[in-house]
């Protein structure tokens, strides 16, 4: 259970979470705190319940005990898009695209999506004949053209570009390979200038490269503010990025710590390989990759430009 | 005390035919996760054989059962499997549940063909004889049904869950591939599925068809089962002895309330009653209970979406419309189809596309199937006929705003339902309606209820060219406000929430409220539809909103298009073409229509052979690639060649 001091200053707070499937214990008694400006891992073997516990987070799921605190707020009974509005955004293992629009499409939803479409003044823009742009969250001032040239357009373009998908606005969303795609939901999420974010495996379908230009974004965000909560079993990323690792095993935390903590934990590698000794191998290893140096890449500082910007009047309306 | 205890009986007895029909219902959802919405229809198809073999071919009565119920219904479900179902495998989630409407009006239109409606036909027990128990009278043909029902229950259960065979059928819907890995055949394990409960479905028809004091009806026959469909969702659509359970409960409530309930009643409120209960039934069960997660047939495909239009486009087209509409009025002012002016028919084509295009919005948009347009344009049509004396535009106004309010009123309850689900509870609403309220003498009255044209200040719109004019006008305003729409930040909602509404939510939408916004924007362009239907007609009657024109006309949007205004269009003249040649055979062509589009989830206008270019439509935007696609493999999809889609 996260301690009191870690609590005050966590962002968000997981206590003492149960999901049980008829008899089966997805979550036991799930624990963990995410503070703001870092990136926790949450790591665990398939059908630990890391996935469950990101629903029961973002409120797809209902927990059966617990509860979930966004900074002072009791979220555990909001519904989902309650929790989205507080600052709370997610991707997903299996990917939830909005796969009949353009990836451009995808990014607008979620950067409008504080927008009341049924007020006069943005029905009327409904029209063919109307002026003005559909404001998007950053604030943009009435009187804008629409179509493509909209600012609401023209932002999603630059998050996109943020994540390495410049150009690829008017791709449809479900005719992207994996790796383009999971970055479309990134992009998704991004646009809600969101306070925390949950990625659910989003270096899953990269490649190395990909992989290592994610793990820079990622810790670009967090040094933005941002808290980061990251499921991922490419332990190179998640040793390499992490401040603090939980590990979940048959749906309770086994271990918490540094990645240098986690790396040396017997029950650690006793979950991931079965036996101690080869498990002290494997992770030794994904110890020496992750003292490579990081190759640079722009791309991480073009989303935290862009983010920082369209987060600074993030939510014209809530 | 008597009473009480025959009511019960016949209850029960009722209940178990239910029973039989329902069971049938959860074995083809469990072995192929489709609900067969021609369930009844098969039953009935199965009944109406029987009377034929027995009453006019004197067949043996054991001879007619192996032929209706042995061979008949085991050839057409292997049929249906093989034809039908398996080549869905992958389509989209409402797919399924068009394709079974499809066969549902396909068997009552054949029905309609080889036995006329006008003739009366009682089907004889097969077994007759009563013995007296407590004090009452009991035939031996409630014996039978009861007996028969619960031997199929214990046998199911028993099949189910204590035979290899058994396991195999509720394994493959779940993993079809994996299932064949293990050596079984997936395709023939759906193929026993759809042959058992086709068997079902007979039996329910031929026990129940006796029951049917008055002779057995194509319409009455085919919604026999409806609570039926109550009883299924009881139990979830899996559990068998719940179902069960349910059914008898269901046949008991019935007969109470029409023992009880009804002679308490006035003599018109009583046919009411009886007529929409079983739907009413249907409806509190989905309301009231949990959904569960419905399977999809099986993946989805992805689907590429129609362009749409821009604004400029549409306006260019909308205002091309009106002015070829304007032309083709004054030409054929004096022309005849059949009795009925070409301008009649051309505004019915009108007022039925602006139902199509609210088809569009709701459906193929936001992807809420709706079996009910039909009943918000009935209501539309009674509010114009009520309204300010008939025939103005306040009509017009309060046909629209009342069915946007009822149509909020039936998606509060019902936004938590999806896909099948929806379509149930739209059904069971469309028929409660239709048999509990346009039924009514006093609704329309004995002789229709007449609807003026509309009266305008200054302005003359007495004649057929004049009002054709003005619905193809509105027909064109609608047009552009669901092409507006779908441009709009509400129209990518509309589509992001039938996409994944899981992702919806996180993004910080309400599903809740978009869907029952969606809906009551849809009741009301139904609603204006069913005014202008009004106006057009001059008269509408009970039948007019009926819950099987509806269905068709829902099954010709989706063989044309469901997700373009043009589909919309090409439907409502499809529709009123054939319904003028063939009134008799619509259900037929709608039910093969739907057939044979299968899987595409653009309709006829979606298949890309089809696809001509107009000079004047812009192509589609090239991708720019100057931007940087140095990560995550955008220069690689760059250089695959990309294509845009607007």
């Amino acid at each position: 259970m996260p301690s009191a001091e870690s609590k005050a200053d966590s962002a968000l707070t997981v206590e003492g979470v149960a999901v049980r499937f008829g008899g089966v214990a997805a979550l036991s008694d799930a624990n963990l705190s995410v503070r703001a400006g870092t990136v926790t891992g949450l790591i665990g073997p398939n059908g630990a319940g890391k996935t469950t516990l990101f629903n029961v987070i973002s409120g797809l799921q209902s927990p059966d005990r617990g509860t979930v605190h966004l900074f002072d707020t009791d979220i555990t009974k909001m519904k989902p898009h309650r929790r989205a509005r507080l600052g709370l955004a997610r991707t997903f293992q299996r990917l939830e695209l909005f796969g009949t629009l353009s990836a451009g499409e995808n990014v607008q939803v979620g950067l409008e999506s504080s927008v009341r479409w049924w007020q006069w003044r943005h029905v009327k823009r409904t029209f063919p004949w109307a002026k003005g742009g559909v404001p998007s969250a950053d604030g943009v001032p009435e009187g804008q053209p629409t179509g493509p040239g909209s600012v609401a357009v023209a932002t999603s373009e630059r998050i996109l570009e943020g994540v390495g998908l410049g150009g690829l606005g008017a791709e449809q969303s479900s005719a992207m390979p994996t790796g383009l795609a999971r970055m479309v939901e990134l992009a998704r999420a991004l646009a809600m200038a969101p306070k925390i974010l949950l990625l659910d495996e989003p270096g899953s379908g990269l490649d190395d490269a990909e992989s290592q230009a994610l793990g820079e974004l990622l810790t670009t965000l967090a040094k933005g503010g941002m808290g980061v909560l990251l499921v991922e079993h490419d332990m190179e990323l998640v040793m390499r990025i992490c401040d603090y690792i939980y590990v979940l095993d048959f749906g309770d935390v086994i271990a918490s710590g540094t990645p240098e903590e986690i790396r040396r934990d017997p029950m650690v590698q006793a979950a991931y390989l079965g036996t101690v000794s080869d498990a002290g191998d494997g992770l030794a290893s994904v110890a020496t990759q992750s003292e490579l140096e990081p190759t640079g890449s722009d791309t991480s500082d073009a989303a935290t430009d862009t983010i920082t910007d369209h987060g600074g009047d993030q939510v014209v309306e809530a | 005390m008597n009473n009480f205890l025959q009511f019960t009986v016949f209850g029960i007895m009722l209940g178990a035919g239910y029973a039989i029909a329902a069971t049938g219902l959860v074995v083809t959802y469990t072995t192929s996760g489709v609900f067969n919405f021609a369930q009844g229809a098969v039953g009935m198809i199965a009944a109406f054989g029987y009377w034929e073999l027995v009453s006019v071919h004197h067949v043996p009565i054991l001879a007619a059962l192996v032929i209706v119920l042995i061979l008949g219904a085991s050839i057409a479900g292997a049929f249906v499997e093989r034809v039908l179902m398996r080549r869905l495998h992958g389509a989209s989630a409402e797919r399924p549940v068009m394709v079974t409407l499809g066969l549902m009006v396909i068997l009552t239109g054949m029905a309609t063909i080889l036995w006329s409606p006008t003739t009366q036909r009682t089907v004889e027990p097969m077994i007759t004889g009563q013995f007296r128990l407590v004090g009452i009278n009991i035939q031996d043909q409630y014996v039978l049904i009861i007996g028969v029902a619960i031997a199929v229950a214990i046998g199911l259960r028993a099949l189910f869950y204590s035979t290899r065979t058994g396991y195999a059928l509720r394994a493959v819907v779940d993993d079809p591939d994996l299932l064949g890995m293990s050596g079984v055949s997936p395709n023939r394990m759906s193929q026993y599925g759809w042959i058992l409960g086709f068997m079902m479905a007979a039996l329910s028809g031929l026990l129940l068809a006796p029951t049917q004091t008055t002779g057995i009806s194509i319409e009455a026959m085919t919604l026999l089962v409806v609570s039926g469909y109550a009883a299924a969702i009881v139990g979830r659509l899996k559990n068998i002895p719940v179902t069960f359970a349910a059914a008898i409960a269901i046949g008991l409530a019935e007969n109470y309330v029409l023992n009880y309930v009804e002679p308490h009643l006035s003599s018109s409120l009583q046919t009411d009653v009886t007529s929409a209960l079983p739907m009413v039934f249907l409806f509190i069960a989905l309301v009231t209970l949990p959904s569960v997660r419905l399977r999809a047939v099986g993946r989805l495909t992805s689907m590429r979406a129609p362009r749409v239009a821009t604004g400029r486009e549409s306006l260019v087209a909308g205002g091309a419309f009106l002015a070829v509409a304007v032309v083709a009025a004054f030409a054929f002012a004096d022309t005849n189809v059949k009795g009925t002016t070409l301008l009649t028919l051309g505004g019915m084509v009108m007022c039925l596309g602006i139902v199509g295009l609210s088809l569009v919005l709701l459906t193929g948009y936001s992807g809420q199937v709706s079996l009910c347009q039909f009943s918000f344009m009935g209501i539309g049509a009674f509010v114009m006929g009520k309204a300010a004396g008939g025939g103005s535009l306040l009509g017009l106004v309060a046909a629209t705003a009342i069915c946007a309010g009822v149509g909020a009123l039936i998606a509060l309850p019902t936004i938590r339902l999806s896909d099948l689900y929806l379509a149930l509870a739209t059904f069971a609403f469309a028929d409660a309606v239709a048999t509990g309220f346009f039924a009514d003498g006093r609704i329309y009255g004995a002789g229709g209820l007449t609807i003026g044209r509309i009266v305008l200040p200054g302005v003359s719109l007495g004649s057929d060219t004049a009002e054709f004019i003005l619905v193809t006008v509105f027909f064109v305003l609608s047009a552009l406000l669901v092409l507006a729409i779908r441009r709009s930040l509400f129209g990518r909602r509309l589509v992001a929430v039938n996409d994944s509404p899981a992702a919806y939510a996180t993004v910080g939408l309400n599903i809740g409220f978009t869907k029952v916004a969606v809906f009551a924007i849809a009741a009301a362009m139904a609603g204006l539809a069913g005014a202008l239907y009004g106006t057009v007609q001059q008269i509408v009657g009970t039948t007019d909103f009926d819950i099987f024109p509806g269905i068709i006309f829902v099954l010709f949007v989706t063989i044309w298009s469901i997700r373009t205004v043009s589909g919309a269009f090409l439907a409502a003249l499809t529709y009123v073409a054939l319904n003028q040649i063939w009134p008799s055979s619509i259900g037929i062509f709608a039910g093969m229509g739907v057939i044979l589009i299968g899987r595409a989830a653009n309709g006829i206008l979606g298949i890309d052979a089809l696809h001509v270019r107009l000079p004047w439509v812009k192509s589609p935007a090239a991708v720019d690639q100057s931007g940087p696609l140095t990560a995550f493999g955008g220069a690689a999809l760059a250089s695959e060649g990309t294509r845009a889609v607007g």
